[in-house]
């Protein structure tokens, strides 16, 4: 079992903890900053991860505040609507991000989804950066196609610490982020249908009322509580045989 | 920015439904409270309230003044809210106080101060020329609805929790004694109002009226309309505010009085357990502890 090390704001890294590559270059992922010419500072407060094979060093931190990324995607509310585009709010601190209106799958000047405030949109963001407004599409501009994204209709968001939201979008969240929560309530027959946004919001939909209570209450619960795996299987199974 | 980002249709629509199913989204009883945690500050007159995710810091502070010169024989009691955007980003440090803000200060004013809990005439010192002037400074440290209660029942356990300076008058002289030189007196309430904030939902026409007690965030923006009622253990009303909002059958009124002083009377009974564990803890022993003469050593 390797020692998880954990770091600070200003912990200057040493390059024993830092993978090494023959031919590849060093990557930094989020938390790190390299000051020139050889050293290599945390700005974050958290797990130092290391991976081999790309060569690549980052933090894993929850921090407070979502800033957005390019190519995350989020769960924007609608606030209102201008000529050409539509204001949506990813965080509440942060000014509305801008989503065109033609930005849809299929949508021309005559058809086009109308959307009212108030409603929630999945979205990916393609312009953030600190001193402008961010935007957002809900297509994908080169394929043309959603691929999911897109207007979100009925059921209920849920608010999640922002590392939750990171490790419900892994690509492999059982052996990466120690989450077996949604895969066990698939197993048990649970049906559901899940969005999940990297700003810390979840959106569920599901057959009935308490059903999408019961699936939204376990993801914040495995969040604040710090669920491990057997606890999460225990759970899910006691949520799927009440529904 | 001062951005009221209220929930979204989807969070609305399921609120609406669930509703409907009789089912409350945090899984509580239509009539109940979210669990009231109470501490106490080591300095006295500092209480924290924690309603389920809302939290409000009072504290009370007191000192010597001259009254209004049209109450001679009053002394000063003012309670002042702090809603800063660390709470909610809708809420702004300067400009015009917001809507949120004038309420929860209006129902405090009427709940406590003119009711009379605090007896003014106690703080007089010397007619005309010097009295106390209390202050009691409520912050809302994060907001998850229904900050009017909890505000209501923080001010009121610290002000029974505090203690101001022992004092002497000797013809026109007032001596005002430290708290290390004489024991801290404790003001005198004349009773302990608490308020209860009832929220009505008319679902559709033809369908019967819903009222929720103590309601989160997401509860009070769907709400149609709000009641606060401000009363005593003893069931005497002090206030019902209800300010605006979809029309209520007057009987409801009636029962949402009821409601309220069941849950007046636990907090009640909260507010003095929590009192009675705190005076405890602050209790050195007895005559015997006081006198002795040992030093307080670490003992290995």
């Amino acid at each position: 079992m390797a020692t998880e090390t954990i770091v600070l704001p200003g912990d200057q890294l040493d390059a024993d903890t830092l993978p090494s590559h023959p031919t590849k270059l060093l990557k930094l992922g989020p938390g790190l900053v390299h000051i020139p010419p050889n050293s290599i500072i945390a700005t974050v407060a958290g797990r130092l991860c290391t991976d081999k094979k790309k060569n690549a060093v980052w933090i894993e931190f929850n921090a407070g505040r979502y800033i957005p990324a390019s190519d995350d995607l989020v769960i924007a509310t609608i606030h209102h609507s201008s000529t050409d585009c539509y204001f949506a709010s990813i965080s509440d601190y942060a000014s509305n991000a801008s989503l065109p209106h033609l930005s849809f799958e299929g949508a021309t000047r005559k058809s086009r989804p109308q959307l009212a405030p108030g409603a929630l949109v999945y979205a990916r963001v393609t312009l953030s950066n600190k001193h402008m407004d961010p935007e957002i599409e809900c297509v994908s501009s080169t394929t043309g196609k959603s691929d999911g994204l897109g207007p979100l209709v009925g059921g209920m968001l849920f608010s999640i610490s922002l590392a939750m939201s990171r490790r419900l979008m892994l690509s492999r969240p059982a052996e990466q982020g120690a989450l077996v929560l949604l895969d066990e309530l698939g197993t048990a027959g649970v049906a559901f249908e899940i969005a999940v946004g990297r700003n810390g919001k979840v959106w569920v939909d599901s057959k009935s009322i308490k059903t999408t209570l019961a699936i939204g209450k376990l993801i914040q619960r495995t969040d604040q509580e710090g669920w491990v795996v057997e606890k999460q299987r225990i759970m899910a199974r006691k949520v799927a045989k009440e529904t | 920015m001062p951005r009221e980002v209220g929930p979204s249709l989807n969070e609305r629509q399921f609120f609406q439904q669930a509703l409907k199913e009789k089912i409350r989204i945090d899984g509580r009883n239509f009539e109940d409270f979210r669990q009231v945690q109470l501490e106490f500050g080591d300095e006295y007159g500092v209480s924290d309230v924690r309603l389920g995710k809302t939290r409000v810091l009072t504290k009370i502070s007191a000192e010597v003044t001259t009254p209004y010169p049209d109450r001679p024989f009053d002394g000063l009691f003012t309670i002042t809210t702090a809603l800063s955007p660390m709470t909610l980003p809708s809420f702004s440090v300067s400009g015009p106080p917001s809507e949120t803000e004038i309420l929860l200060s209006r129902l405090l004013e009427k709940t406590i101060r003119r009711s009379g809990a605090l007896d003014t005439e106690s703080l007089c010192l010397l007619a005309g020329k010097s009295c106390f002037s209390v202050r009691a400074d409520v912050h809302i440290l994060s907001a998850d609805g229904n900050l009017v209660d909890a505000a209501c029942f923080g001010v009121v356990s610290a002000l029974r929790h505090f203690r101001r300076n022992d004092i002497s008058v000797s013809g026109e002289e007032v001596t005002v004694y430290t708290l290390r030189e004489r024991e801290g007196v404790p003001l005198s309430l004349l009773h302990y109002p608490l308020c209860v904030t009832f929220s009505f939902y008319t679902p559709a026409p033809g369908e019967e009226e819903m009222v929720l007690v103590d309601a989160t965030q997401l509860e009070e923006h769907t709400r149609d309309g709000s009641c606060t009622i401000g009363m005593n253990k003893h069931g005497e009303v002090c206030q019902i505010a209800k300010l605006g909002g979809a029309p209520t059958d007057a009987v409801m009124l009636l029962q949402c009085a009821n409601v309220a002083l069941q849950h007046v009377l636990k907090l009640s009974k909260i507010m003095d357990e929590k009192l009675a564990e705190d005076t405890k803890k602050r209790d050195k022993g007895g005559m015997r502890a006081e006198l002795s003469a040992e030093n307080a050593r670490i003992t290995e």
